[in-house]
């Protein structure tokens, strides 16, 4: 339960982040999608529960604030989420690197989704231009604050683990 | 003669001396021993006094290092509180700014009724170029409706709650605003981009646009009131065969420090949707 309690509390507190702060600090046209980060965080902890149901979550909440249409970041997150289950089989030893594919893989996919779907829906934006201005830099953003978000998420995860044997 | 006793004779020489002595000393006879005798002294007494003033200095500057401390704490933490009473009326004079600047955009445009709002976040995906408000339904915020600032056109009213609404913006790369150019008398589309950018198309190519033409709204299309201010022309582009020349655009509004908005509240926008002919299957 605690661990849920937690989850919804840093959500809250990066999503109000993530759009007062994080949506503004630009590098050429990309911007840190920290929620993204939280996930992929959070999904890498051994201790953390129910993370799909979590994801979706997540996803409904961001969508339903955001103007991308047909629910593109529930789909971007959830593919983070699936990215994550499928590589902490294979380099669960190293959490550190795991982040940081996760992070690199998952920005990548999730901006994919988004050239995709505003592409059907008729935007004029280019792969080229989308790569070059967007979605590199943004990596590079999310890749500079997976380190910080993972050890205060490692840090609460591993504190609250005490709490959760006694109850 | 009981006058030239012993003692009278050696006064009268103690005088007669003191007086060659003086004589000599102000007619210049005695300079240099004086400097033979005093400069030493002199020497002596500088080296008596430096020594003296870094011993008394030695021996007294730790107490007044303490207290300089002491003071130096306390005017930094006046310093501080200054300084935070300073950021919070920078602050009050910065939003003070806004509203007189609101309200002097209200009054030379009184055809319109307006909702002032606050800019409360922004679109998280970078493709996109949103911002979100805190005015809502419960404000009177609708669907559809033009946002301005004191400068110019921001956008339009996209999505709506209660308490909130979100604006797209038209440097978004899915905006499109049908303008007029004030000077070259035609009109065009002003269209945005991927990143934030915004361009005029749909320019004839026998016209001549001048670098700085003022774009206005034209209101064609029915999204925006007529005559807003968008912006100016920086350049203009040929491209080899096509049918349209483009134009790049500053912008009036810095849409990266937006912080207060006004909705047009009365201005009704037309769907034509439903008259534009659907292309034959």
């Amino acid at each position: 339960m605690i661990y849920h309690l937690l989850y919804a509390l840093l959500l809250v507190v990066f999503f109000v982040l993530q759009t007062t702060i994080f949506s503004q600090t630009k590098l050429v046209s990309g911007t840190a999608d920290i929620i993204l980060v939280l996930l992929a965080a959070w999904s890498l902890q051994e201790q953390a529960k129910n993370r799909w149901l979590w994801t979706v979550i997540t996803g409904i909440l961001v969508s339903s604030i955001s103007a991308m249409p047909y629910f593109a970041p529930l789909i971007g997150y959830l593919g983070v989420v699936a990215i994550s289950e499928a590589l902490q089989r294979r380099v669960w030893r190293s959490p550190l690197l795991a982040l940081f594919i996760v992070v690199f893989l998952g920005t990548l996919f999730q901006h994919g989704v988004y050239v995709i779907i505003l592409k059907i829906t008729g935007a004029p934006i280019s792969w080229l231009e989308s790569l070059d201005r967007v979605i590199l830099p943004s990596i590079l953003l999310n890749l500079i604050f997976s380190l910080p978000i993972f050890a205060v998420v490692k840090d609460l995860v591993g504190r609250i683990t005490p709490l959760e044997v006694e109850v | 003669m009981k006058f030239l006793n012993s003692k009278n004779i050696q006064t009268i020489i103690i005088i007669i001396a003191v007086s060659g002595l003086l004589f000599l000393a102000l007619s210049g006879y005695l300079t240099p021993f004086f400097n033979l005798t005093v400069n030493p002294l002199i020497s002596l007494q500088s080296w008596i006094s430096v020594r003296y003033i870094s011993a008394r200095d030695f021996l007294t500057t730790p107490r007044d290092i303490t207290v300089l401390q002491e003071q130096n704490a306390l005017l930094e933490s006046q310093l501080t509180q200054l300084q935070t009473q300073l950021i919070v009326m920078e602050e009050r004079l910065g939003e003070a700014q806004v509203c007189f600047a609101l309200l002097d955009f209200g009054r030379t445009n009184p055809q319109y009724n307006y909702i002032a709002a606050t800019v409360i976040g922004r679109e998280i995906s970078p493709f996109l170029q949103y911002i979100i408000i805190d005015r809502g339904t419960n404000h009177g915020v609708l669907y559809g409706m033009p946002v301005v600032t004191q400068q110019g056109l921001v956008g339009r009213v996209d999505a709506v709650i209660a308490g909130a609404a979100r604006v797209k913006l038209i440097t978004d790369s899915t905006s499109v605003v049908n303008i007029r150019l004030k000077s070259a008398g035609i009109e065009a589309q002003l269209v945005g981009s991927l990143t934030g950018d915004v361009s005029l198309d749909m320019i004839p190519l026998d016209v001549f646009v001048d670098p700085g033409d003022v774009v206005l709204t034209s209101g064609l299309g029915g999204n925006f009131p007529p005559n807003i201010f968008v912006g100016q022309v920086l350049s203009t582009q040929r491209r080899e065969n096509a049918l349209f020349q483009t134009a790049s655009v500053q912008p009036i509004v810095d849409f990266e420090s937006i912080n207060a908005v006004l909705v047009v509240s009365d201005f009704e926008s037309v769907d034509i949707n439903p008259l534009i002919p659907e292309p034959e299957q």
